[in-house]
């Protein structure tokens, strides 16, 4: 070792030498300080003001700027224009739920076929299908309402403009979004788990039932949470296709009175759709835990890598 | 009576023909999982796009000025389209060009906002990557109304915000800020479109391996060469398909205008669209604008198809 | 390399065509293939309007298109009332009152569906939306008669408008014998404004009050409604033209100019809150504005003060020669329940629910018991129940421009409906204003 050793002189002052300031940037290891405050800052803008608007709702006053006490009238108390209370409100929950829902039980079935098929299906029809697929994704939302509206209207009269419309409009939109989730973890799987399942015996669909899709399972618990939480969002599609009153979500009512006079109600309506959607997407990823025991890896971080 | 784990002989055949020849399927079995899709969308998609294309091209009920459609291409008339495209460079032009720098400078904030966030969450999360995910994720399930609606009531003129400013003595009078602001709408428009660019661009970054990135800084790159030189160009295909999901719907959004500013100076083309929908008489115009808009993003739409299908071909 | 070679040949044009072209021609459905046979349009009959063009002195008898319901015939049970109106236009507690009135009928009733301007309204009755009443404006009556859109009135079902309502209404000029409609509210169109900004005696002094709208001092706190017929009118009035339904092409352009200058000169705001959010929170100091509007700003106005609602000023000419009018209420011609609609119709044209309504939406009705010189010193229902602000009369007494009279309407200016042609015209000069075109 005294090969290697270069000899220091004893130092003539304490031990502790400081590391000179003006380095400490061209540490390569060091934590990436701005970028950390960059991200808390994003998080910070991203998140907060939904803490006030959520604050607001429990308002004292009619203000939905300033809060001024706290009260639960929006949420109860106001015989008429309360969340309890107002029957506009309540249908217009009911509305959310069921186009929610409903778009969920058709979107996902769907997409994951859609999925599949093009996956393992090779030639120009598949790459047409792709293309329309992507296409109705890229596309601004203004578009496709307009454009279902227009074809309800003077096409396909025999489907009022209602709640089927709104599904039929709501399962076109969202149908992308688990054909791109699900193509994106395929292509990670690739083949050979049905291979060896087959290997082993297995029929086509028992090769895919009992190996393919468990393996999907992050994939379309995903995508269904994303089309429940996006459709109870959507209030463009929906508001043009909109019939009766009682066919307008909630989020079209929210629309509607941001753009009149909002009371703090509307935070309240607000409030408790963001409630549901993080019921239903809690009840998801529990639903996904029990139907993937024993082969998860990761906690939330699965979802990312669909 | 033969237990049901022991392979029948059947499977055993199967078995021997998959090994010698691979898995067969017959050649219409994957097709068919895609049919339902693919019927779906020639009704509800494909159909409805031609039908706007008839009204554009059609004509006009006397009595309401209602739009009335022309299936056959033989009889369309240019007359429509021909008063909507003139207006498109004439009356309407201001609003395609501040459209255009809304979407553009949007769409750069994004960028560069989300990718850093991007970068830290997926390289340096360590042990708050999940807490961090979930916060990142949050907005998709938050609705956009939730969000653009807590913007509104900070925004006020009396609201915290400009509460704050006349604090610290910034301002003496409440700013409106919500009274036909560009900055306003451009701030809006970041603020709810820049998760659809984080998230992708997060799986994307976490993807790359991370000792390509640490072989960077082994071979004596600073942390900024590292990142000019092998994170960017890796990150690539991530940044184009962000940039396209995010500015496309962007050009088609009339909301945030309407729910931000209240001034016909910010007015965007999805207001057009959206004004000519719910006025008699335009309905050719409202279907004409639509299809301008639709070319007006091919070529990025294409361009991104392409890229996708390059990227699914390469993996 | 050959794969980079097929995709690029993949993607071509042609194939692109192909691809979705192909697929979506192949398709229309058949029925509307042999409708569409002909081309639609060239059947339209010669240059002649389907329906009369009513005036003031050219009144009009809107012909019959079947015939009314039975004087018998009992309200629906259980029904669910439909109502096609404007937002924010109806007080829900009247609304109720009329639901727990009709109790043994088992009749229900969650919301009305909403329009935000006139052609949103036509658009969802033509799109087929069922709806037991409807509350158009007089310029659209005779569009949606002849498009067959409503159903003639019973008038022994409507014994209210005989007794409780102006006379003037029983013969008016868009809709003799009352065929198909009854008044439901009238109102003025005039400048709504911030007394605490713009004092009284300087709006009252001006030689042309209408230009106000137009001093760049107020630059960035003007407002106007979204609807065209009424911004444009006030800007007619400002020139000096009174003719509201004007198909001068001189009269447009100066109309066109003088829009466009809203936005140059004092950056002009459009909204449908005007009244509600923003005068009242000192972000509009001026605004095109309806009488209703004003009348009510005070239910909009915190701290809920009196001295909050002193800052809600409105101004109209002295001379009452201005924009001054009615809306209706009809039964579309698809009602499930036009006896309840009758029913309905009925019980608001009487004039303690008509009186009730008006405290809460501010929209004077033309009930014969209204003194209407009384309106300002007599408090309405909708205060008399809000404990949270305090006591406000039907009227502002500050506001005296905003009471309607009987006499109003021989002198006022009408607004009436316009030909399809003039109605592009119009539509066309507005979506140049709206899209914040620069002059």
């Amino acid at each position: 070792m005294t090969q290697g050793t270069i000899a220091r002189p004893a130092p003539a002052r304490s031990a502790v030498v400081p590391i000179r300031p003006h380095r400490w940037w061209r540490d390569p290891w060091r934590k990436p300080r701005i970028l950390q405050t960059v991200t808390w800052a994003y998080l910070v803008w991203s998140l907060v003001p939904l803490t006030i608007a959520i604050a607001i709702s429990f308002n004292g006053s009619r203000s939905n700027s300033v809060l001024h006490g706290f009260s639960l009238q929006w949420w109860w108390s106001d015989p008429e224009d309360s969340l309890w209370h107002d029957p506009e409100l309540h249908a217009a929950l009911f509305q959310s739920l069921r186009l929610g829902i409903t778009t969920v039980v058709i979107a996902v079935p769907l997409g994951v076929a859609f999925a599949l098929g093009i996956d393992r299906w090779h030639g120009r029809p598949a790459t047409g299908a792709t293309f329309l697929m992507l296409l109705s994704f890229v596309l601004p939302e203004i578009v496709l309402g307009i454009s279902l509206f227009l074809v309800f209207q003077h096409l396909l009269k025999f489907i009022e403009l209602g709640t089927t419309a709104q599904i039929l409009g709501l399962v076109t939109y969202q149908i992308s979004y688990p054909f791109i989730i699900v193509r994106a973890r395929l292509l990670t799987i690739g083949r050979q788990y049905e291979e060896a399942a087959t290997d082993l015996g297995a029929r086509p669909r028992q090769a895919i039932r009992r190996v393919l899709l468990p393996l999907l399972y992050p994939a379309i618990f995903a995508s269904a949470a994303l089309v429940f939480a996006d459709t109870i969002d959507d209030f463009v599609t929906v508001k043009y296709l909109s019939g009766p009153a009682t066919s307008e979500p909630l989020s079209v009512k929210i629309y509607n009175f941001t753009r009149a006079e909002p009371t703090p109600a509307v935070n309240a309506a607000a409030t408790f759709l963001l409630l549901t959607t993080t019921f239903a997407i809690v009840l998801g990823y529990f639903a996904y835990r029990r139907a993937t025991r024993g082969q998860r890896t990761g906690g939330v971080s699965d979802f990312a890598n669909v | 009576m033969q237990k049901a784990s022991e392979p029948t002989r059947r499977s055993r055949r199967r078995a021997d023909r998959v090994a010698r020849e691979g898995i067969q399927y017959p050649r219409w079995y994957w097709p068919s999982f895609a049919l339902p899709g693919i019927l779906w969308l020639l009704i509800l998609f494909v159909l409805p796009l031609y039908t706007v294309v008839s009204i554009a091209f059609g004509t006009v009920d006397p009595i309401f000025r209602g739009p009335l459609p022309v299936y056959q291409p033989w009889w369309w008339s240019g007359e429509h389209f021909g008063e909507t495209l003139g207006k498109v460079f004439g009356i309407f032009e201001p609003v395609y060009v501040h459209t255009f720098v809304y979407v553009v400078v949007a769409s750069a904030v994004c960028l560069v906002l989300g990718y850093a966030v991007a970068y830290y969450v997926a390289r340096f999360g360590g042990r708050h990557k999940g807490l961090l995910l979930v916060l990142l994720i949050s907005p998709f399930w938050i609705s956009y109304l939730m969000r653009m609606l807590a913007w509104i009531n900070l925004l006020d003129n009396d609201g915290y915000i400009n509460r704050f400013l006349m604090f610290v003595h910034l301002v003496n009078h409440p700013i409106g800020w919500l009274e036909g602001r560009p900055l306003t709408v451009i701030m809006g428009l970041v603020y709810g479109y820049i998760p659809y660019m984080i998230l992708p661009l997060f799986g994307f970054l976490d993807r790359i391996d991370a000792s390509l990135l640490e072989s960077g800084r082994d071979l004596g790159g600073s942390p900024l060469s590292t990142f000019w030189r092998v994170t960017l160009p890796l990150s690539k295909p991530g940044i184009l398909a962000g940039v396209i999901i995010v500015s496309l719907p962007m050009f088609g959004d009339y909301y945030t205008n309407n729910l931000l500013s209240g001034s016909p100076r910010t007015t965007m083309i999805g207001n057009l669209i959206d004004e000519a929908y719910s006025t008699t008489g335009q309905g050719g115009e409202m279907a004409s604008l639509v299809i301008i808009l639709m070319v007006l993003l091919i070529v990025p739409m294409l361009y991104y198809l392409r890229s996708t299908r390059r990227t699914a071909e390469a993996t | 390399m050959a794969s980079d070679a097929r995709w690029a040949h993949e993607l071509s044009r042609r194939d692109f065509l192909k691809r979705t072209a192909g697929a979506a021609v192949a398709i229309p459905a058949a029925a509307e293939i042999l409708a569409a046979c002909t081309k639609p349009g060239t059947t339209s009959s010669t240059g002649s309007l389907p329906y009369q063009i009513a005036r003031p002195d050219k009144p009009v008898t809107l012909p019959m298109n079947g015939d009314p319901i039975p004087s018998d015939t009992p309200i629906e049970q259980g029904a669910e009332l439909q109502i096609l109106n404007w937002s924010q236009y109806m007080w829900k507690y009247v609304l109720n009152q009329f639901v727990e009135s009709q109790q043994d009928n088992g009749i229900t009733f969650t919301a009305p569906s909403t329009f935000q301007n006139m052609d949103e309204g036509v658009a969802k009755l033509q799109a087929g939306q069922k709806a037991d009443v409807f509350f158009p404006t007089i310029d659209v009556m005779g569009k949606l008669v002849a498009a067959d859109l409503l159903q003639p009135l019973n008038h022994d079902l409507i014994p209210a408008l005989q007794k409780d309502n102006w006379k003037t209404f029983q013969n008016p000029y868009y809709d003799q014998g009352w065929r198909y409609s009854v008044p439901y509210t009238i109102y003025t169109t005039g400048i709504g404004y911030r007394r605490d900004h713009i004092p009284d005696d300087v709006i009252h002094g001006m030689d042309n009050p209408w230009e106000i709208l137009w001093d760049p001092q107020y630059s960035g706190k003007v407002g106007a409604y979204p609807s065209y017929r009424d911004v444009m009118g006030i800007v007619l009035m400002k020139n000096g033209i009174t003719d509201m339904n004007t198909s001068k092409a001189s009269d447009l352009e100066t109309v066109r100019k003088d829009l466009l200058a809203l936005t140059e000169d004092v950056d002009v705001r459009i909204s449908y809150s005007g009244a509600y959010a923003k005068l009242p929170k000192d972000v509009f100091w001026l605004m095109t504005a309806w009488s209703g509007d004003m009348v009510a700003g005070w239910g909009y106005a915190p701290p809920y003060t009196e001295q909050a609602y002193e800052n809600i000023g409105y101004w109209f000419p002295a001379d009452r020669k201005g924009p001054v009018d009615n809306d209706l209420i009809a039964i579309p011609k698809n009602a499930e329940n036009p006896a309840l609609g009758h029913a309905f119709i009925n019980f608001w044209l009487e004039y303690q629910h008509a009186m009730d309504n008006f405290s809460w939406n501010g929209y004077q009705p033309p009930q014969n018991q209204a003194d209407v010189s009384s309106l300002t010193t007599t408090e309405g229902l909708f205060s008399e129940i809000s404990n949270w602000a305090a006591p406000a009369m039907y009227v502002s007494p500050w506001m005296p421009d905003a009471v309607v009279r009987q006499e109003d309407f021989d002198v006022g200016y009408r607004q009436g409906p316009l030909t399809p042609d003039v109605d592009d015209q119009w539509h066309a000069v507005w979506e140049e204003f709206v899209a914040g075109a620069k002059s």
